[in-house]
């Protein structure tokens, strides 16, 4: 029992990150249609921003989160701009285009930082909290806040701002979006800003929990887009869902199949999308492809 | 009009380094006939990636022995030349480099860090007749059964024999865990450890195997706190050792850990936290800068040159590109099997130790024990 639930708190920390990194994935797809493959490496590029805020400039982590979610947002802006002439062109050429500036941003990030890597202490110093033998850091409830928090405050900007609905009526039909007035292409621009600032925040607060180096986005950037598949890719509830359970489930493999468990996650994975091919939440209302 | 002049200035260059590029496959390896050119010896390890800070400590390490011996007038008035490959930790583009630096008339070859990586290039450096001086330490190296496949620091069985002599022997504990990936070096590693205990007849009470890129532990160190060991064996790279060592503590378990090479590192000690990992004791050919005269002016030398302390990878690669210079120059600059011979014939006193090598390549077969005391690596009393 004691097992029990202390994997299902080391999968939840780290399945709240995928969870954000999720949601990131999933904003841009249903906004456009489009899946940003340099998803993973802003993410990368969010962790160090936070990381040299925080360990270089002295700035308190949540400032140093902040700056890094502005800068990183400005990052996604620069990425949706140069690719906005394809959009409603070619498709396949803005995926490519998407490879291409994670492959740039990969590069960026060594030539900047370098190819070592740091590690980031804990800005929460507290012991770890004893509940019945089971602990909890106090880190690890910090980032299921901060993610929760998130959430909702994207929820509330969907549904409740002009802006927000504008975006949805975009990713419902953007045809008939443009025919009332609405500026698709800033539209999008906002998805990929918000989306981007998502990745810093997922990026930010792993850095104490892992270790910041340029690989750190791919493994992020491959899990936190399987949860965004497995919980219905564009679907809002879904990313938070997918996130949780690849992380819940990820956790599980590790303690029961040791060496194999990657391999156990993702035949899982494929089997639940076998059985459930538009995930748990299966919106899918999105197909501009 | 700056600009202009410098964006033609640039042109040039970029052209002229196209034609230097255009003629390297015509001139193949029998180059070495020419003997007024530089001597060329390529670096090949992982630039980019998950194992990206073993490549950057090699490559500082092998740049600063290659520096030195240049700015003393290089070999028979020759200078040397360092090229640079990404091998990305990956053996399928390690074979391609392996050819490529073949086909550019490389003479020698230092890394990579990877055992996997080496073991996959060493067939075609073989054929190629490229001696090769790797940092990788998987007893696989030596079964790979090249004549031009040189280590420069001891094989994982030498490691975890000391390991366990410390633990076993001198220490009397005999509840341990054993804790390793399912990568190349934490197979090794398993491997070699689980020898060298059961040797001893020692069973470890827990033996988990974690794959490489996991990054949540909670299962296996939940699973290992019930059993309750006196010291954890850690055979893992030296972030996710450091992430294992940070959530054990995070999870309550106040057992000691132990490793090999990667335990004694910097990164391992970042990772974890210096509080963390106190009293980790490791096994290394190289327990820190302090050691001897030689280890001071090395680390005197790499703070200079990079203004980051040393650590044993760069400490390895100085020294196996110190011997590959060495062969060089006490072989007149010969290539292929003479060279060979000559790095084989090597004596060197280097910051690891004194190297000899033997038939398998394996040039030292010692490392000593070290702990780690106020966030530093000491050697251990007794």
């Amino acid at each position: 029992m004691q097992i029990f639930l202390q994997t299902i708190i080391g999968g939840v920390s780290l399945g709240a990150v995928y969870a954000l990194v999720a949601l990131g994935f999933s904003l841009v797809y249903r906004t456009m249609g489009l899946v940003n493959f340099a998803h993973g490496n802003v993410v990368t590029v969010g962790a160090y921003l936070a990381s040299t805020f925080y360990l270089s400039s002295k700035l308190p982590f949540a400032l140093a989160m902040l700056v890094a979610i502005a800068v990183t947002g400005l990052i996604g802006l620069i990425i949706e701009r140069v690719l906005r002439p394809l959009e409603n062109r070619d498709f396949d050429l803005m995926l490519i285009g998407t490879i291409g500036f994670g492959i740039v941003l990969d590069a960026l990030v060594i030539m900047i930082w370098g190819a070592t890597g740091r590690a980031v202490p804990s800005p929460v110093p507290a012991a770890p909290i004893d509940l019945f033998g089971v602990r909890i850091r106090t880190y690890d409830l910090v980032v299921l806040a901060i993610a929760a928090a998130a959430t909702i405050l994207l929820v509330l900007f969907l549904s409740r701002t002009k802006r927000g609905a504008a975006m949805q009526a975009v990713a419902m039909d953007h045809e008939a979006a443009t025919a009332v007035g609405i500026h698709v292409g800033r539209s999008n621009a906002i998805a990929f800003m918000i989306g981007a600032g998502l990745a810093a925040l997922a990026g930010g607060l792993v850095g104490p929990l892992l270790y910041v180096s340029p690989a750190l986005g791919g493994t992020l950037g491959i899990k936190g887009f399987a949860a965004a598949i497995l919980g219905g890719f564009g679907s809002i509830p879904g990313a938070i869902v997918g996130g949780l359970a690849i992380g819940i489930l990820d956790s599980f493999t590790a303690g029961h199949f040791q060496g194999y468990s990657e391999l156990v996650t993702f035949l899982v994975f494929t089997v639940i999308i076998m059985v459930r091919p538009t995930g748990i939440f299966g919106e899918r209302t999105v197909n501009r492809a | 009009m700056f600009r202009r002049r410098a964006t033609a200035i640039s042109a040039i260059a970029v052209f002229s380094v196209i034609l230097a590029g255009c003629s390297a496959p015509g001139s193949d390896k029998k180059s070495s006939g020419d003997d007024s050119g530089p001597i060329k010896i390529a670096l090949v390890d992982a630039q980019s990636g998950q194992l990206s800070s073993l490549g950057a400590w090699e490559l500082k390490g092998a740049r600063l022995a290659i520096d030195e011996w240049n700015a003393a007038g290089g070999i028979n008035g020759r200078q040397i030349e360092l090229g640079v490959f990404d091998d990305q930790g990956d053996p399928t583009t390690g074979t391609n480099l392996a050819r490529k630096i073949d086909s550019e008339g490389y003479v020698a070859m230092i890394g990579t860090a990877e055992s996997a990586v080496t073991i996959a290039m060493a067939p075609i450096l073989k054929q190629a007749e490229i001696p090769n001086i790797t940092s990788g330490q998987s007893p696989g190296l030596v079964a790979a059964g090249s004549e031009f496949l040189f280590l420069n620091g001891p094989t994982s069985t030498t490691y975890d024999e000391t390991l366990a002599k410390h633990i076993v022997d001198q220490q009397g504990i005999k509840s341990i865990a054993m804790i390793s990936n399912n990568g190349s070096y934490g197979k090794g590693e398993h491997d070699a450890f689980l020898k060298a205990l059961q040797s001893r007849s020692v069973t470890p009470v827990a033996d988990q195997v974690v794959t490489t890129d996991q990054k949540d532990f909670s299962a296996v160190l939940t699973g290992i706190r019930q059993k309750n060991p006196k010291v954890i064996f850690l055979g893992a790279e030296e972030v996710e050792s450091g992430l294992i060592v940070k959530q054990a503590r995070d999870l309550g378990i106040t057992a000691t850990f132990a490793g090999a090479a990667p335990q004694g590192t910097p990164v391992f000690l970042d990772t974890a936290g210096a509080k963390n990992a106190e009293g980790t004791i490791v096994s290394s050919p190289y327990l820190g800068n302090e050691t001897s005269d030689a280890s001071k002016k090395f680390a005197a030398a790499y703070k200079a040159k990079y203004n980051e302390e040393a650590e044993l990878h760069g400490a390895k690669a100085y020294d196996g590109t110190q011997i590959m210079l060495t062969a060089l120059k006490t072989s007149n600059v010969a290539s292929g099997k003479a060279l060979a011979d000559a790095i084989r014939a090597t004596k060197y006193q280097g910051l690891l130790g004194d190297f000899a090598f033997d038939t398998t390549g394996v040039g030292i077969s010692a490392t000593a024990i070290g702990t780690i005391q106020n966030g530093k690596l000491v050697a251990a009393a007794g």
